[in-house]
């Protein structure tokens, strides 16, 4: 009866590591230390003075009534600009969802063509960051309030786009293939057979575009678009502390309370609260969608936006000389080569930056996680306090970072690194932490029983089921930081972005096209190896 | 060796004891406090009330490296097993050991996996050995409870609980995993395990206690009761 059991294996069993993902580890390992060699240059010790000054400044700043008053305006005007970029983007993401989603073009090969030309389309304005939007705009419309908005709704529309034709995607077909076999006709079929059971989805990304749109506004701002982070960059560059503080602290509320109501109607739209057999609304998610479009309206009429100088004369007689001097793109032997220098200090930044964050998030994910049982005070204490630190990490866009760091930093990779380190880190350090509460505590109360070490509990029981969704976080964060290191880089931090703000700047046209070409190619790269990384993690 | 109880909110006033060599089987319908009882007896379930008493010391007055020293001579089969399940199996048995390990020690191990014939010894028992270094969570369920079981043979502990440690096993597996759960009350420790099949009590328990809504109406050497007799306590008729 037992023979079986006890016949010996076969093979004797052997160690056999996953080579695809030592090669990935490996290649990572390589990737940061090839980063932080490109990271070694310079510090500028004469900045420590005003960086001196600016810290003393961080607890007296600016409250005057007459720059409070003006911040109040520059508050209205970014929220303005969130609010109908956001509109445009779920506008345009609407209509391009229709382009990108399998429903429409159906499984012919003809439609598996079509969907892939679509995709390729909306690859384009997702690749460059809304902040370089924002540039190219504003050389063809001036300085009218369309650039922000337009600026935030165009990439926001491509990655709408794609995200609700794959929520589309997602839902049952069942329902919507019962109707076109009753003969309804496919918009009937996609509003009565689908669209019900997407619209939770829809709408709660919609809800999270708007968060990340009052981010964007205020980086666009930054970038000369007005608003909140207009303010910020005049009152640095006029080097009065206090008034960089009172703006960095009203910006930071404003993203804060952008996360945080945000985040309450997502959860609200996760879970419902309907009474049984009546027709009843939801009040919260109504007023938020009540108020979402009064505000919408308001910023409209704030804003003074006049469709006539989308399409005016001049706007129109732009268009076609930046077109007409953009082509053909320059391929200047010089002009490649700093591209190509450019790009590699761009991923060095973006690399050494995720990697920063990444050990950031590990130390802190633990104490980060709201602990399932009892336990003592000072753990709960702890975790308040850690949740507290992330919080005020990811409300400072990073570009500010960068901006008090390039006191003490020479231009480079450092900056840039270090600035979107810590900005991710107050993201990654949130989404690890609720990865560790998500974890099924049982293993770790087993491994405590039988007389384990707690770190070795930790490292038995709680690292291993963690481990995943931690790295595939980590790799997206990744992508998002690459097209931030961009943004970072036109501000002065080095990289693609500082080259393409020079290009700008002398108007030079040919060379400007090469490098938004650049840019488009290393986004959709960095898009492809992260994608693939992520399935060898599987 | 003593186990004594006093009230939680599912056990009521149970007062047990168990002797050394006593292989004791825990009955009752689901519901009736047994997984209670077996989580405060290895600590993962403190009693509102009432004490303690396990391998002749208290462990609420232990901490530590003492109330560690304990609990690895304490060794649970628990009911949902209780494996992280994206480590490798050699790595969940070797779990078994942490109680003895210091930290640097189990780190280490997840590198280069430490005391590798021991594991596969452990896993032959229960016929897995050529699994030892699959991924655990690409077992079946029943392969997974072996792998729980495995753990505990190579902890070697002095009490085994057992919390339907078969339950997902087939009759020859069943038996072989009983018979090496109750090694150690062979060699003077004890064995605590929940069963929900009466025949498999009395065949491999000397003593059987049975529970309801968390206080103990049974207590009797097997040799005494009959399989009717259990079948009492799930509400069937005898």
């Amino acid at each position: 009866m037992t023979a079986l059991l006890e016949r010996p294996a076969a093979v004797a069993p052997r160690l056999r590591r996953d080579r695809r993902r030592w090669a990935w580890g490996l290649a990572a390992l390589a990737a940061v230390g090839w980063s932080v060699a490109g990271a070694l240059d310079g510090v500028n010790p004469a900045g420590a003075a005003q960086v001196g000054a600016f810290a003393a400044a961080a607890l007296s700043p600016a409250v005057d009534g007459a720059f409070l008053g003006v911040l109040a305006t520059a508050a209205l005007v970014t929220v303005a600009y969130a609010v109908l970029g956001t509109a445009l983007a779920v506008l345009l993401g609407a209509l391009g969802a229709g382009a990108a989603a399998r429903t429409t073009w159906g499984r012919r090969r003809l439609g598996r063509l079509g969907r892939l030309a679509t995709r390729g389309v909306l690859a384009v304005p997702r690749g460059l960051h809304e902040a370089v939007w924002g540039l190219l705009l504003v050389t063809v419309l001036g300085l009218d309030p369309w650039v922000g908005v337009l600026a935030i709704g165009l990439p926001y529309g491509a990655v709408t786009a794609t995200v609700f034709g794959a929520l589309l995607d997602e839902v049952p077909r069942g329902p919507y293939e019962a109707l076109r076999a009753a003969g309804a006709g496919r918009v009937a079929a996609a509003l009565y057979g689908l669209l019900p059971r997407a619209a939770g989805g829809l709408l709660s990304y919609a809800c999270y575009r708007l968060e990340c749109a009052v981010r964007s506004a205020v980086v666009l701002g930054l970038v000369g678009a007005g608003g909140l982070g207009y303010q910020l960059s005049l009152s640095f560059s006029s080097l009065r502390w206090p008034q960089v503080w009172s703006a960095v602290y009203a910006l930071a509320l404003l993203c804060l309370a952008a996360d945080v109501a945000g985040r309450a109607v997502r959860r609200r739209l996760a879970a419902p609260r309907r009474r049984a057999g009546v027709l009843s609304r939801d009040r919260v998610l109504t007023a938020a969608v009540l108020g979402t479009l009064a505000a919408g309206a308001w910023s409209w009429w704030f804003l003074a936006l006049s469709p006539a100088s989308l399409v005016s004369a001049r706007a129109r007689e732009q268009v076609g000389v930046v077109l007409r001097a953009a082509w053909p793109p320059s391929a200047d032997a010089d002009l490649l080569r700093s591209v190509a220098s450019a790009a590699v200090g761009t991923v060095q930044t973006s690399v050494l930056a995720i990697a920063l964050a990444s050990v950031g998030a590990v130390v802190v994910m633990g104490v980060a996680a709201r602990p399932a049982g009892r336990c003592p005070p000072g753990r709960r204490l702890a975790g308040v306090l850690v949740r507290l630190a992330l919080l005020l990490l990811r409300a400072v866009p990073a570009p500010v970072w960068a901006l008090v760091l390039l006191f003490v930093l020479l231009p480079g990779v450092l900056p840039g690194a270090v600035a979107l380190g810590v900005y991710t880190l107050g993201v990654l350090g949130r989404l690890a932490g609720e990865a560790v509460e998500e974890a099924d505590a049982g293993p770790r109360a087993a491994l405590g029983a039988l007389g384990a070490h707690p770190v070795a509990g930790w490292l038995y029981g709680v690292a291993p089921v963690v481990a995943g969704p931690v790295l595939a976080y980590a790799l997206h964060r990744w992508e998002v930081t690459v097209r931030d290191t961009l943004l970072v880089g036109l501000l002065g931090a080095g990289g693609l972005g500082a080259l393409l703000a020079s290009e700008l700047a002398t108007f030079d046209w040919p060379a400007v096209a090469t490098v938004l070409a650049a840019t488009v190619v290393l986004t959709l790269a960095v898009d492809l190896v992260g994608d693939r990384a992520r399935r060898a993690l599987r | 060796m003593t186990v004594r109880l006093g009230t939680a909110t599912v056990l009521d006033g149970v007062d047990l004891t168990v002797g050394a060599g006593e292989r004791v089987a825990l009955a009752g319908a689901s519901g009736a406090g047994k997984s209670t009882l077996l989580g405060v007896v290895n600590g993962t379930v403190p009693p509102s009330a009432g004490s303690v008493r396990v391998l002749g010391a208290d462990p609420a007055a232990l901490r530590g490296a003492a109330l560690r020293r304990l609990r690895a001579r304490v060794g649970t089969v628990h009911q949902h097993l209780e494996l992280a399940g994206a480590l490798r199996v050699v790595h969940e048995v070797n779990a078994g050991r942490l109680g003895s390990w210091p930290a640097l020690r189990a780190a280490w191990s997840l590198v280069r996996p430490q005391g590798v014939a021991d594991v596969v010894a452990a896993l032959a028992q229960v016929g897995l050995a050529d699994r030892v270094f699959d991924r655990t969570d690409a077992l079946s369920g029943g392969q997974r409870q072996r792998v729980a079981v495995a753990r505990v043979l190579v902890q070697q502990p002095d009490l085994v609980l057992a919390d339907e440690p078969a339950s997902a096993l087939d009759p020859v597996l069943t038996e072989r995993v009983l018979g090496l759960l109750a090694g150690p009350a062979g060699r003077g420790g004890a064995l605590l395990a929940a069963l929900h099949d009466p025949a498999l009590a009395l065949r491999h328990c000397d003593r059987v206690v049975g529970l309801a809504a968390g206080r103990v109406v049974l207590d009797a050497p097997a040799a005494a009761l009959t399989v009717a007799d259990l079948a009492g306590l799930y509400g069937t008729p005898a």
